[in-house]
């Protein structure tokens, strides 16, 4: 599978989690792709602790929860992992490795609303209840692509900001689809009784960004990996509140 | 007192913000907490950050001096400082 332009190649003797992977991740899949090889087994479905846990050390990465546990050796591009065979369990292991990835490679996985306008992604940060999938599903009824309602991924590229087709999605459990899009700008959100677009004021962009980040590790260096990205990223892309209605999509003549 | 290990910041648009990864915690500072930051980061004394606090922000000597021990304290019982 591919996510965000990372190669995921996966082996495993469980016939159960071949089969999630190829449901779940169905329009990620494809034949062979370069990148990560991991050797995937079916383990315990431990309910604690349910935080992941992402360290590196020594040129191996290593990711653990309760229900999942992974090594993977940097340089070789391989792995080992072990995980319960369940939906959730998986996708916990794919979010956590994948923001890994995203943060080394100097991108961002961020909670956020992403949809596409005229060719360009416009994402939306915001936490729990800041209204992602309320404006997701206004968007897709006015006929945008919704990239996700809950997770977007975003990385650096040679001509600026991509973001890439999501598999990870919140309330409107859509599929997602490979591709991606030029980062259009970013947009604050805050429900109100109408919409309209507001400049944003001193640090509040990188504030609310930098909230959004996905990081499941601890380490100051993989901290300031994501406080250097978060400066990049607003460094260079046009970043506004969003106030919007809940009511309807006028929001989105507001939006390009 | 020096910053504790493990902490990431940044300067932006005038704030510094800060983040320990190990409590999963975002602290934000006002560009005079940033200021009393940057001279406990490069290691200044409090006497030194005191006067420099006292340039950038038009605030007496002994003023400043006493800001920058109050804060340190706030640093220390929010966990960002260590002893050396």
């Amino acid at each position: 599978m591919s996510v965000a332009g990372f190669g995921l190649n996966f082996k495993s003797d469980s016939t159960s989690i071949i089969k999630i992977l190829r449901r779940r991740y169905a329009p990620f899949l494809g034949r062979s792709v370069r990148g990560l090889e991991l050797e995937v087994s079916e383990g315990p479905n431990r309910r604690e602790p349910f935080r992941p846990y992402v360290e590196s050390a020594a040129g191996r990465l290593k990711l653990r929860r309760g229900d999942f546990c992974a090594e993977i050796l940097n340089r070789q591009r391989k792995g080992k992992a072990s995980a319960a065979p369940n939906e959730q369990c998986l996708d916990a292991f794919l979010r956590s490795l994948i923001s890994r990835r995203l943060l080394d490679s100097g991108g961002l996985m961020l909670h956020s609303a992403g949809i596409v306008l005229g060719g360009k992604a416009y994402v939306f940060p915001g936490k729990s209840g800041a209204g992602k999938s309320t404006l997701s599903r206004l968007a897709l009824g006015a006929g945008a692509e919704v990239i996700s309602d809950e997770i977007n991924l975003l990385r650096p590229g040679p001509r600026g900001w991509v973001a890439y087709g999501s598999p990870f999605w919140g309330e409107m459990r859509a599929g997602g689809r490979q591709a991606s899009w030029p980062l259009g700008g970013i947009f604050l959100l805050k429900k109100a009784g109408t919409s309209s677009v507001l400049p944003c004021s001193g640090g509040e962009p990188f504030r609310s960004v930098l909230r959004c980040v996905v990081n499941f590790s601890r380490s100051a260096e993989v901290a300031a990996a994501a406080l250097a990205a978060a400066g990049r990223l607003l460094a260079v892309t046009q970043t506004r509140k969003l106030e919007f209605s809940k009511d309807n999509a006028d929001f989105m003549e507001l939006i390009v | 007192m020096r910053i504790k290990k493990g902490l990431a910041y940044r300067r932006v648009a005038g704030e510094l913000f800060v983040v320990d990864g190990a409590n999963a915690r975002l602290h934000e500072l006002n560009g005079a907490a940033a200021v009393i930051w940057e001279g406990l980061s490069k290691g200044l004394s409090q006497s030194r950050i005191a006067a420099e606090l006292s340039g950038q922000f038009e605030v007496e000597e002994p003023a400043a001096l006493l800001d920058v021990q109050e804060f340190q304290r706030q640093l220390l019982a929010a966990g960002l400082l260590e002893e050396k």
